[in-house]
């Protein structure tokens, strides 16, 4: 399992070239899927800030591989079901469906496999992902157990 | 699940999605005045400077009330004010301030919040009441239990008699106390 805050910065690397094409700087997640569905990247050294799951060859303990810079996509294309702002978990409150604050998202560990999310983390509290629902600009929403 | 909230605790709760967005703040509660149940809310938009909005949210519409937010599935479950907050109804900010009344003609005190059940209806259950000196001798906040129907004017509240026997100065103890005063209602009747 891997967290948001150890896999940010982590290099985004193209297989054709063997270049590095930028680096991990943010997570936009699928709350219908509860799974990671793209990156955004900074430092990027080609057009575009974000890289679809799908499109990655493996997400490695050092470095996230990818078939060729032409793979990277700018987010004004529609990679995502969500917006960037609206896709962001962290830093957000996390409320359950039955209107109780559970704390602020600190960290998301996911399965590098899949990019299913594994735990939202609070000061508190690890809530399964699996409980999911919504994730808009002022809460991230969890079925209440 | 059941539980008690002050009725001015929901005032200014959020008013979010099951998408995670605040589309509201609740400005007020509506209560149909013969049945004491909650019929809605009407709404503030959010922010410092956002005014009442033309909307409203019936309960019907309530996916959930908790702690920190009124739950709706989506913008949707907004409807027109008017369909809310039809003529009979009271507020939460007419009835405070009134005085409670007993069957008996002894002024009990001043509203000072309204005590709502919160399950799958939301009932009037209570008052809090600043107490008159019938009742104590600091006008110390104390709660009144409330009949299953309640006449409301906007002027006077009249309660039962018998509440005053299940008045209580404690919040955690005051849902038992409803419930005892309104199966001595239903064995006198």
């Amino acid at each position: 399992m891997t967290l948001f805050s150890e896999a940010t910065g982590r290099p985004v690397i193209s297989t054709e070239s063997a270049r590095t094409v930028g680096v991990i700087a943010g997570f936009i997640i699928g709350t219908t899927s509860k799974r990671i569905i793209a990156l955004r990247l900074s430092k990027t050294t080609v057009d575009g800030d974000t890289l679809r799951w799908d499109d990655l060859t493996a997400f490695g303990p050092d470095a996230v591989t990818v078939p060729s810079e032409a793979i990277i996509v700018s987010a004004r294309e529609p990679a995502s079901e969500l917006s960037v702002e609206e896709a962001e978990v962290v830093g957000k409150r996390l409320l359950t469906d039955a209107g109780a604050e559970l704390g602020i998202v600190d960290d998301v560990e996911f399965d590098p496999a899949t990019g299913a999310l594994q735990h939202l983390i609070t000061a508190a509290d690890r809530v399964a992902g699996d409980r999911l629902i919504g994730c808009g600009k002022y809460a991230v929403i969890v079925h209440a157990v | 699940m059941s539980v008690l909230v002050r009725a001015r605790e929901l005032i200014g709760r959020p008013v979010v999605t099951l998408d995670g967005d605040d589309i509201a703040q609740v400005k007020d509660l509506v209560f149909d005045n013969v049945s004491g149940q909650v019929d809605g809310f009407t709404l503030n938009g959010r922010g410092a400077f956002a005014g009442p909005l033309p909307e409203a949210l019936a309960w019907e519409a309530v996916y959930s009330c908790g702690p920190d937010a009124v739950m709706i599935r989506d913008r949707h479950a907004l409807t027109l004010r008017d369909s809310v907050v039809t003529h009979p109804d009271m507020s939460e900010a007419d009835v405070l301030g009134s005085r409670v009344i007993s069957e008996g003609g002894r002024d009990l005190g001043q509203v000072v919040d309204v005590i709502v059940l919160v399950a799958s209806v939301a009932d009037v259950v209570g008052y809090e009441i600043e107490s008159s000196p019938e009742l104590s001798t600091d006008r110390r906040h104390l709660l009144i239990p409330l009949p299953d129907t309640l006449s409301v004017s906007g002027e006077a509240l009249i309660v039962p008699e018998a509440a005053i026997e299940f008045v209580s100065g404690d919040f955690a103890e005051f849902g038992a106390a409803v419930e005892a005063f309104r199966a001595r209602l239903r064995a006198t009747t």
